[in-house]
């Protein structure tokens, strides 16, 4: 019992993570329409620059988070400009394909500006374990996602209330009519890629506090997917709702399934749920069923 | 087809032909000729770089079959080559079978897997179908390297080298013929599917598949079929691949590969025959000269650690995103241009 409770727990808590890194891939998408496949390359770089900052430049904590949130909002400006921009109106394929490349391209720049494989940041949370009942839970897992669920409340309100939260809702809904107000569409997509790139910072921010620096983080990116085929491309709700579904399905069906098939089930849960949801319901479940035309 | 001036086709067969003139027959026989002469001339390193071209063109064109004429995206190719690989190699290795029925095998193995995965595509595309794809990559691989009763985990398998009818093919240049001549049908093949009844089916799915299900096309037959072929040559490409190598692991067979082919079939050109083998060529002479160039700038300029093992795959990234931005029909549209002006020289029309 006491297992169950610590797998949920974890599970639950990591899920949080997986969500803020899905909801940059849904703004995104939301937005511009574009599937940004480059997900764990983000993750990976940021926290790879958090690692030059924190240890290799030995700045302080606060300055150093300050300079990788001015990173990513750098690399997604960069990446929106020179990479997408020029893209605008191709075809599906092409927009997907070509953040393929960004992926090759990002994590051929980590080795090569950072050759090792493993690093660990300092540590950023209190390290004592915490007694919830019978389980024991690292501090870490509770403050990544108190620090995940602050960026949701953050984000909606921002969605809710700020101008350009409001005309980044509209072109969500409609391009079109957005364009024809008089709203600069381009402005549009550069913001959410900066806001998309700076999620996957702060996510890979807490992964790597959690689980230290490897290649690994990549497919952190990978499981955000998984988040947003569950929970629909197009929900923002759906990924909050599906983050902590795919990390309980991660940590308790690894920790219960691993002795009757082979280890590293675990690793594999998420896409074998991706499977299981194209199969029943590919569009998620808030997701919107698309509608076509000839 | 643009035909030199004066050329006209009088009837069907000659508008269908693809060697029209004397000129295109004459050009076929001289770098068939090249080709199979090459053994004599190239030293064995140049050989074996031929031979991977070889299998990875069989393979791009299975993936340019799937994506560029059909217009459903995959990114888990090297996992489908690698179940042709494996199949292959357990058949030959474990149960003694003759080479040719394990690549046979390997290649309808590889196209059934790929079609349970192409259920998907029936009611989904675009990103969706990319990330099933992508869950098909790890799942497969995950498998493979478990599943270390049968294919050996992940220590590998040795594979026996590839004999037809008492001729064993070990050395390079024996196994250059073997590779070349599968590789040349397979195009050939190619050529023509796309000029048939499930050629044009796929061309209309890709253009659009809701007005191709309107006119009558069977989609839920094309798209499938598109798996199957698809993943059948990458099984053949596999199996391949397996007997050349001779020794299997799942290292060969990562993620990374994946978008390697479908780089290969954007700097090709999408939904051309000669697209993949201009890619292919492209990308494996690339890694050829970063393999060769990167040790050597390290040493020159004292560049840190990281330079050789990055810089491979910054250019592909690079690459992969500028042609898409500047050239998104690929080095094959270029080739037409070429092509074409070199018709019309030295008048400029």
């Amino acid at each position: 019992m006491a297992e169950l409770l610590q797998f949920v727990l974890t599970g639950v808590t990591v899920g949080m993570v997986y969500a803020l890194i899905a909801l940059g891939f849904v703004l995104v998408w939301k937005s511009s329409g574009v599937a940004n496949l480059a997900l764990g390359q983000l993750v990976l770089i940021s926290s790879w620059f958090s690692y030059g900052m924190l240890v290799q430049a030995g700045l302080p904590l606060w300055l150093g988070f300050i300079l990788v949130i001015i990173f990513a909002l750098i690399l997604g400006w960069v990446i929106e400009r020179f990479i997408l921009r020029p893209l605008i109106a191709q075809p599906i394929l092409s927009l997907i394909t070509v953040t393929l490349g960004m992926a090759f391209f990002i994590e051929g720049a980590v080795s090569f500006i950072w050759p090792k494989s493993v690093a660990a940041l300092p540590r950023l949370f209190p390290q004592d374990p915490i007694r919830i009942g019978t389980a024991v839970v690292s501090q870490e897992y509770l403050w990544a996602a108190a620090i995940s669920l602050l960026l949701f409340g953050l984000l909606s309100v921002y969605f809710k209330y700020h101008k350009m939260g409001i005309a980044m809702r509209a072109t969500a809904d409609d391009q079109m009519a957005v364009q024809a107000c008089g709203i600069p569409v381009t402005k549009i997509f550069s913001r959410s890629w900066m806001l998309a790139c700076v999620l996957a910072a702060v996510g890979g921010v807490l992964m790597s506090s959690i689980g230290g620096i490897t290649f690994g983080l990549v497919h952190t990116g990978l499981k955000a997917f998984s988040v947003v085929i569950l929970g629909g491309l197009d929900s923002f709700l759906g990924a909050i709702i599906a983050g902590p579904i795919i990390g309980l399905a991660e940590t308790v069906g690894g920790g219960y399934l691993t002795p009757l098939t082979w280890p590293g089930v675990r690793e594999v849960i998420p896409f074998i749920i991706i499977i299981i949801v194209m199969f029943l319901k590919p569009y998620g479940l808030f997701g919107e069923r698309r509608i076509e035309r000839i | 087809m643009d035909l030199p001036a004066g050329t006209r086709n009088y009837t069907y067969a000659q508008d269908m032909a693809i060697f029209r003139t004397k000129t295109h027959w004459a050009m076929l026989i001289a770098l068939l000729v090249i080709l199979f002469t090459a053994p004599l001339y190239w030293g064995n390193y140049w050989l074996g770089v031929a031979n991977l071209i070889g299998i990875t063109i069989i393979a791009a064109t299975g993936l340019n079959i799937l994506t560029g004429y059909c217009g459903q995206l995959s990114i888990g190719h090297a996992g489908f080559i690698a179940v042709g690989a494996y199949t292959s190699a357990v058949l030959t290795n474990r149960l003694d079978l003759p080479f040719l029925v394990g690549l046979i095998c390997a290649g309808l193995t590889a196209g059934l897997i790929g079609m349970i995965f192409g259920i998907p595509s029936l009611r989904v595309k675009g990103f969706y179908l990319a990330i099933s794809t992508i869950a098909a990559q790890f799942i497969i691989i995950w498998v493979i390297s478990h599943w270390s009763g049968v294919t050996g985990g992940y220590t590998g398998i040795s594979v026996p080298p590839a004999s037809i009818g008492g001729i064993t093919f070990i050395s390079q240049s024996s196994q250059f013929y073997l590779i070349m001549v599968i590789t040349a049908v397979v195009i050939f093949l190619a050529k023509n599917l796309a000029r048939t009844r499930a050629g044009r089916a796929f061309v209309a799915i890709r253009d659009n598949d809701l007005a191709a299900e309107v006119m009558g096309i069977n989609l839920f037959r094309y798209k499938l079929l598109a798996f199957f072929i698809g993943c059948f040559l990458a099984g053949i490409a596999g199996s391949l691949l397996a007997h050349w190598v001779g020794f299997m692991s799942v290292e060969h067979f990562s993620i990374a590969d994946s978008i390697l082919y479908i780089g290969m079939i954007i700097i090709g050109g999408l939904g051309t025959t000669v697209g993949p083998i201009f890619g292919v060529i492209f990308i494996r002479l690339l890694q050829q000269g970063i393999t060769f160039i990167a040790p050597l700038l390290e040493g020159t300029f004292d560049l840190p650690a990281g330079f050789t093992t990055g810089i491979g795959p910054m250019v592909f990234g690079l690459a992969i995103i500028l042609f898409l931005i500047l050239e998104p029909r690929g080095l094959a549209h270029r080739w037409q241009l070429f092509k074409a002006s070199y018709r019309l020289w030295p008048f400029s029309y």
